[in-house]
């Protein structure tokens, strides 16, 4: 029967659930396959597994039987993805895109509960790295139909600022580049960077959070440099790849001295995984287990590659809003050892494939 | 294995990025570093920061630098003909042609300065023209088909202009060995830069710079056909007109324009134009060039090799083939082949296969007629006409298409560094300006 759950969340019999990441999945299991309180998505989709999760999936590399379902989130209503064990009590923030670049949009269902807890998982190192509270943010990031744009505020009202925000459409980019027109994809860009000169070099923004391509954009300008040099205490990045080589010279050269923290977001795991902090070769992305975990495979067996080796990414997201299990990712990453109690691997140097499916993979701003 | 560092404003830089260069038999002989965007555009800034050497000190380390590049290049010349797949010859000719060019380049460069103008070391103009530069940082993506291509751009450099080049892929070494000893005489890190990155970075080169130069095929010239700041450098089509007469003693220089320098450069003709029967000079010129050893002729690993005569098979469809793509690859059997000369007859002057150009020595001889006129002669980098016909001969050199005309006993090759290969280069670097 439906039980009720505690504030902090969680799922029913899953209170060991930091320490116990198969326990846990085990306790997902039942949530989202008992007809009680599974979503009709799940639901549905349970007839046609071949198996029944509950008794079949028992830890995180069980996750690995289910069939990738994520191209059915192209079309799916995100009515029917909120676990019915919710009741009437699902507080929902709201529906969001992927990022689309991989064909049409994936969308999904964003609860409160969730949300509070990547949020409070993200913003984790900051601490970690002495970012004190009450820096003022920028985000130049993409807003609606994207999620991370609205989650950025979220962040900044928990770390008590204020929070500076430049919209962008990344899709809008895509098509520009994919349709020729790279003079109009880059005055889009400099129309971003203009707006955020504005702010950068009228306001004491503590906090700068974009793409790559945009950091780059914006170093170009020495007067931007300069004002971020002098007021900014952490530099976040996310949304697009990082190569180490970049990765070095944003750490060493463009901003020495200003902690470079890089964020893997993506739809498909509801969030992101944070950089691994410390002197890296290259970028590292940890899970967040059990929520978020991943594996680095080869592409045609699907079995893991040796650490140190380059695989495609595969992501899974459990938690009481929500299962998206086993899903074959569109980038690359060298297969890193994970943490110390982190199921899963860490993903080493992540970068795109060139070719998915019948789509050709373009890189844009963002 | 050689590790060849872009060379940045700092110094040398090593990326983890690297690409392998092969020998042509495939065996690795290098790891270039590759920089990234960020690096590309830090680096123009820098070139754009620097300011110019006085001449005097320019032309002190330009002649230094021709000596130390010439110096010791055993090894260099070794490694680059196992590269290029050039002769050895080929590579010693290019080191010499650098070494020189390196000395001369501002005398070279001078000659295309308006008898009006003054440079602007000439302080005692009061009132008159000056030639000045038209920006401040020149860049330069590089071909990798012959090292010589490499003398071109000195010239900019002799008149003041900050350098970045961007290598090509297949031949770094080349670039690398002469900015290394640029800077060894006396030019400043920030003066003259190697920056080897993957094609889509390669493009924010040309953006940061002022002024730039990209070798390539028509792609390349109709990428930047709109864009005024850079200057292609794109298929040559050279050719050589026979008119009626005995065309023996100038078979020589046929044959050298076809397959001298291996036959891989813009200046070797592709293009031959008889007037009157074209198959006795054909089935002559057959005959001499496939006499030729292949120590003079280019290697290229066998499957590019493969991938070379499959095109030209599928080029030659209603051609005459004379030397065919049937007999065109000498397989080493260690991984590489030597291309052989290809010669092909064209049922008339209009076949579009005329100005089809390879990287071997690869020719197209059709007939030619007064009726066909100057079109079949056009969009030339090198003609080399063996006519007494001075009403033609003049009608050539007003063709706007036709970039440099040789009469008579000189291969479309020829050159001397008093001439302009395609124009002047300065006609692009610099512009006149008046003082008064």
């Amino acid at each position: 029967m439906f039980e009720c759950v505690r504030d902090n969340d969680d799922l029913p019999g899953a209170e060991l659930s930091g320490d116990d990441a198969d326990g846990y999945v085990r306790a997902a299991m039942r949530w989202h396959f008992d007809p009680e309180t599974g979503s009709p998505f799940w639901l549905a989709q349970a007839a046609s597994l071949g198996f029944d999760p509950r008794e079949a999936v028992r830890s995180v590399e069980d996750l690995r039987l289910f069939p990738t379902v994520v191209d059915q989130l192209r079309n799916v209503r995100p009515e029917h993805l909120i676990p019915r064990g919710y009741g009437d009590a699902a507080d929902i923030v709201g529906v969001y895109d992927s990022g689309g670049t991989t064909g049409p949009p994936k969308r999904v269902v964003f609860l409160d509960d969730w949300l509070q807890r990547m949020i409070t998982h993200m913003l984790e190192p900051l601490d970690r790295l002495g970012i004190p509270l009450g820096l003022n943010w920028l985000g130049i990031l993409p807003t609606g139909p994207h999620a991370v744009g609205h989650f950025i505020g979220l962040a900044a009202r928990a770390r008590r600022g204020l929070m500076y925000t430049v919209d962008m459409d990344p899709r809008w980019v895509r098509k520009l580049i994919a349709s020729g027109q790279t003079a109009q994809a880059d005055a889009y860009v400099e129309h971003l960077v203009e707006q955020s000169s504005h702010i950068l070099l009228s306001q004491e923004v503590g906090v700068l959070m974009t793409t790559p391509p945009m950091l780059e954009r914006l170093a170009r300008r020495d007067d931007l440099l300069a004002a971020i040099t002098r007021n900014v205490r952490l530099v976040m990045w996310g949304g697009a790849h990082m190569d180490a080589d970049t990765h070095d010279l944003f750490r060493n050269e463009v901003f020495p001295g200003i902690p470079l923290h890089g964020v893997y977001g993506s739809t498909m795991i509801m969030g992101g995984a944070s950089q691994r902090l410390g002197d890296t070769e290259y970028p590292i992305f940890d899970g967040f287990g059990p929520h978020i975990t991943f594996r680095v495979v080869d592409p045609v067996s699907l079995e893991p590659v040796p650490y140190g080796t380059r695989g495609q990414v595969v992501t899974n997201h459990v938690s009481r809003s929500m299962l998206l299990p086993n899903n074959l990712d569109r980038d690359t990453a060298i297969r890193v050892p994970a943490l110390p109690g982190q199921p899963g691997d860490s993903l080493g140097d992540l970068a795109p494939v060139q070719v998915f499916g019948s789509e050709t993979v373009i890189e844009g701003v963002y | 294995m050689l590790a060849v560092d872009a060379l940045g404003p700092v110094g040398p830089y090593r990326s983890r990025k690297q690409l392998t260069v092969t020998d042509v038999t495939g065996v690795p002989v290098a790891s270039v570093s590759l920089m990234p965007r960020l690096y590309v555009t830090r680096t123009m800034s820098a070139l754009h920061r620097a300011s110019e050497l006085p001449l005097a000190q320019r032309l002190r380390a330009l002649a230094t630098a021709g000596s130390l590049f010439a110096k010791d290049s055993d090894d260099y010349v070794d490694l680059v003909a196992r590269v290029s797949g050039l002769p050895l010859d080929d590579i010693r000719f290019a080191t010499n042609a650098i070494s020189e060019a390196c000395c001369t380049a501002f005398e070279a460069a001078q000659q295309g300065r308006p008898r009006g103008a003054s440079t602007v070391e000439d302080d005692r103009v009061a009132e008159g023209a000056v030639w000045t530069r038209r920006g401040h940082v020149f860049a330069v993506h590089a071909a990798g088909n012959h090292p010589a291509v490499h003398s071109l751009w000195l010239q900019a450099l002799a008149l003041g202009y900050r350098v970045a080049v961007r290598p090509s892929r297949r031949e770094p070494f080349t670039p690398h060995r002469l900015i290394a000893a640029l800077r060894a005489a006396g030019f400043p890190d920030d003066h003259v830069i190697l920056l080897p990155c993957e094609h889509d970075v390669a493009d924010e080169i040309l953006r940061c710079a002022d002024l730039g130069m990209a070798y390539g095929g028509d792609e390349v010239i109709a990428k930047y056909a709109g864009n005024p700041r850079v200057l292609p450098q794109g298929p040559g089509r050279s050719k050589i007109l026979v008119t009626a007469g005995d065309w023996a003693p100038f078979l020589d220089t046929i044959v050298s324009s076809i397959a001298h320098h291996g036959g891989v450069g813009c200046i070797n003709a592709t293009g031959i134009l008889v007037e009157g029967d074209p198959a006795p000079l054909a089935a002559a010129l057959a005959a001499r060039l496939s006499a030729l050893p292949d120590a003079v002729l280019p290697r290229y690993p066998l499957a590019a090799a493969v991938a070379l005569r499959d095109h030209l098979a599928q080029r030659a469809a209603g051609a005459q083939p004379f030397l065919g793509a049937d007999q065109l690859i000498h397989d080493l059997g260690d991984g590489s082949a030597v291309l052989r000369p290809a010669l092909h007859l064209l049922p008339s002057a209009a076949s579009p296969q005329l100005g089809a150009e390879l990287p071997f020595p690869c020719a197209w001889i059709a007939p030619w007629t007064r009726a066909d006129g100057i079109a079949p002669l056009r969009n030339t980098l090198v003609l080399t006409a063996i006519t007494d016909d001075h009403p033609l001969i003049a009608s050539l050199l007003s063709e706007p298409t036709i970039a440099n005309l040789y009469l008579g006993n000189r291969p479309t090759h020829y050159f001397h560094p008093h001439l302009p290969h395609d124009s002047y280069l300065t006609d692009f670097l610099m512009r006149t300006k008046a003082l008064a």
